[in-house]
């Protein structure tokens, strides 16, 4: 008797896995785009947002955004595994065009990179006079004990600023007792440096974000609004993307660029300033900016 | 008429590490009708030797024949021919489920319809005087219950050879009785039955030879 | 993010399957290491490739199925069936070992068992496999339940994308990567009732059946 039962049961899981399989495969059809996106982007909740906008006027289909650093999102696309690329990395995406990975491309937003740092700035950052000479005050404050700065070290496009911001200042860093290379994404460098007291780059969404979450205790902006702190943000479509997903990628391409008055308002309400500014005001600024970065 | 020779061992080596040999050119052959006791020191090679007679073990050298026909000339004729040797555990081996299950098992793995199954337990557990067990748990037996257990299972698919391990080890005297009777009155049927067993009394009752396993080889007692 | 329930099912769902697929040939292939003393020289490598770091696995298979790998033609990668191959694939071992294990010492027993009976190499599987049913529930819980809490496939493959590859684990990770620390807790507390609810779940059933 318990033994049938027994049986019974087994089947009947058995039975429901199965039919949960096959069910699993007869989705309704949807197009899918495969968009790989930097972590500091899709956790503002932009992209998402954006996607339920485009839903809007084109149903039936799935923007899946795949989160990871600009290096490897632009290495997946490299792959072959994504259609469309969100990044912020002028320097690699330079890289990736001329080696024919990317074809088509536009800056659809930019904002700033921000240095932050304890409330008390022991390196005295808030007086520097450009983003070069913060870091080598900090570098100065790190080799005589007073600081300490936390590096994504991810080959993100954070990551990726930050060092040229470096070189900009003559300065290598690197290997230095100070100078942390995190390994990790921007919210957990920036909790990082908050616990360790130290400096970091980071842009101003999940700074942001994390402030208003009360995560980040003493952790300030000390210095930020400058050109050489740009942070601009481009669309690509991946060249070997192809067949119906190339079409929804090249028409929600096309929405981001066309409907940056959706990316002007997101999240002042919520954190009392924009996150992003839209890029069509100043484009061919943006432009010359954003090739100075790639070639610098 | 002439009583057919059912198993022979001819000049059969085993080793288990391939180091030892556990037996050593054993010869031995068994005919219907026949009960043959094998006695001998502890770690001689008897459950070794009885093992291949069942041919669980596979000898590096040498041939065993059923009925004739070498059994491990290939791995169809092995499976074949094992289904007429069939070898009882010292310690018996129940699987889960009844007593009835235990015994039916050797019945179900040939493929006998339910009413031939079910007539041949009761035929066999009649035998040996179990009935009364067979709805029990076959994990929650008594030693000696479990042997007679083992001992129906094998008497149940009917085997030309009956090869029994220590089968009185853990009985009383009225169980050693019973499975005396048995083990003569199945050799009677023209089926040959060996036994292993330390216990000589009961083994006289039975025997119709007697061999004695020294040193890896089959020899006169 | 998307609601909890649905990331729940959908990592049972993937989790499950993978390990019913993983099964397939897990098990007979424990069972085949267990009666062959050839096939058995495996065991110790086996053992060894449990301790594989999942995200090796998971680059291992994203290079595979990506669609310039060799696998690429399959259309697999980012969809939850890529995460079940996976996380098949990442479980073998375990499931492989320790049914090994619980095999062998069946076969010593049953499986002898069986040959005196006259039972063919089919039938002497059957049987053994039946008997050693509970321990090999325990083996396939213990793939089940590292295919639930593993990370690096589900990330590598499946790519976290929400409301489709998204994973108990995978969320975690991305909770964690965006600062929201409590929900990666309470993700993480979820995670551990379920493998313990499924792992007594196991062990009531094997009280059942013993």
């Amino acid at each position: 008797m318990r033994r049938a039962l027994l049986a019974a049961l087994t089947v009947a899981a058995a039975a429901a896995a199965l039919v949960a399989l096959v069910a699993g495969w007869q989705q309704e059809h949807v197009i899918r785009v495969r968009a790989t996106t930097t972590t500091s982007l899709y956790a503002t909740g932009l992209l998402e947002f954006l996607e339920e906008e485009f839903k809007r006027v084109r149903p039936g289909v799935e923007i899946d955004f795949i989160t990871v650093g600009s290096g490897e999102a632009l290495r997946r696309a490299a792959q072959g595994d994504a259609c469309l690329v969100f990044v912020h990395a002028p320097s690699l995406e330079l890289a990736y065009i001329r080696a024919g990975v990317l074809e088509r491309g536009a800056i659809f937003a930019y904002n700033y990179f921000v240095i932050v740092g304890p409330s008390d700035d022991p390196a005295g950052v808030r007086a520097a006079a450009s983003a070069a000479e913060a870091f080598r005050r900090i570098y100065e404050a790190g080799e005589a004990g007073l600081a300490r700065f936390v590096s994504r070290g991810d080959n993100s496009g954070t990551h990726v600023r930050e060092l040229s911001i470096w070189r900009a200042a003559g300065l290598d860093p690197r290997g230095r007792p100070w100078y942390v290379e995190r390994g990790a994404g921007m919210a957990e460098t920036l909790v990082t440096a908050s616990e360790m007291q130290a400096y970091t780059l980071s842009d101003i969404g999940t700074y942001l974000k994390l402030k208003r979450e009360g995560r980040l205790h003493d952790l300030e902006v000390l210095y930020t609004n400058s050109s050489e702190l740009i942070n601009i943000y481009s669309v690509y479509l991946v060249s070997s993307c192809a067949g119906e997903e190339r079409e929804v990628a090249e028409e929600f391409m096309e929405f981001v660029v066309e409907r940056q008055d959706l990316i002007a308002g997101y999240g002042a309400d919520e954190y009392g300033q924009p996150l992003f500014y839209p890029a069509r005001e100043r484009l061919d600024e943006l432009k010359r900016l954003w090739w100075s970065l790639a070639e610098g | 008429m002439m009583a057919m020779r059912l198993l022979a061992l001819e000049d059969v080596w085993y080793s288990y590490d391939g180091k030892r040999w556990v037996l050593r050119s054993a010869t031995l052959s068994v005919s219907g009708g026949e009960v043959v006791a094998v006695v001998g020191p502890n770690g001689a090679g008897k459950t070794t030797l009885l093992k291949i007679m069942g041919l669980l073990y596979r000898p590096q050298r040498g041939r065993v024949l059923v009925k004739g026909v070498d059994a491990w000339a290939s791995r169809a004729a092995a499976l074949r021919l094992r289904r007429s040797v069939v070898y009882v555990h010292e310690r018996p081996i129940m699987v889960r489920g009844t007593v009835l299950d235990n015994v039916a098992l050797g019945l179900r793995l040939r493929g006998l319809d339910g009413a031939e199954v079910r007539r041949r337990v009761s035929a066999v557990a009649r035998a040996l005087g179990i009935e009364g067990l067979l709805d029990r748990d076959a994990r929650k037996l008594s030693a000696g219950q479990a042997q007679l257990v083992a001992l129906a299972r094998a008497l149940a698919v009917e085997p030309d050879v009956l090869l029994l391990d220590e089968p009185f080890a853990n009985l009383d005297e009225e169980g050693r009785e019973v499975v005396a009777d048995v083990i003569r009155g199945y050799s009677r049927e023209g089926r040959a039955v060996v036994v292993v067993s330390h216990d000589r009394s009961v083994l006289a009752r039975v025997a119709t030879r007697w061999v004695r396993v020294r040193d890896g080889r089959v020899e006169a007692p | 993010m998307e609601a909890l329930t649905d990331i729940v099912l959908r990592s049972l769902w993937v989790s499950g399957s993978a390990t019913l697929l993983s099964s397939l040939w897990s098990l007979p292939l424990a069972y085949a290491m267990a009666v062959s003393r050839r096939l058995g020289l495996l065991a110790p490598i086996m053992e060894a490739l449990v301790g594989v770091p999942t995200v090796v696995v998971g680059l291992v298979m994203y290079m595979l199925l990506s669609r310039t790998g060799p696998l690429g033609f399959l259309n697999l990668l980012y969809t939850p069936y890529a995460i079940i191959v996976g996380e098949a694939v990442l479980i073998t071992p375990v499931i492989v070992s320790t049914a090994y294990r619980v095999i062998r010492r069946s076969v010593e027993t049953y499986g002898e068992l069986a040959r005196t009976l006259g039972a063919g190499p089919l039938q002497a599987a059957a049987l053994v496999l039946s008997q050693s049913a509970p321990g090999l529930a325990a083996s396939v819980v213990m793939g089940f339940s590292r295919a639930i809490g593993e990370l690096g496939v589900a990330f590598m493959v499946g790519g976290n994308i929400a409301g489709y590859t998204r994973t108990l684990t995978t969320a975690i990770a991305l909770g964690v990567a965006m600062g929201e620390y409590e929900l990666a807790m309470q993700l993480g507390l979820v995670l551990i009732a379920l493998t313990l609810a499924v792992s007594l779940a196991v062990r009531a059933s094997k009280r059942l059946w013993e």
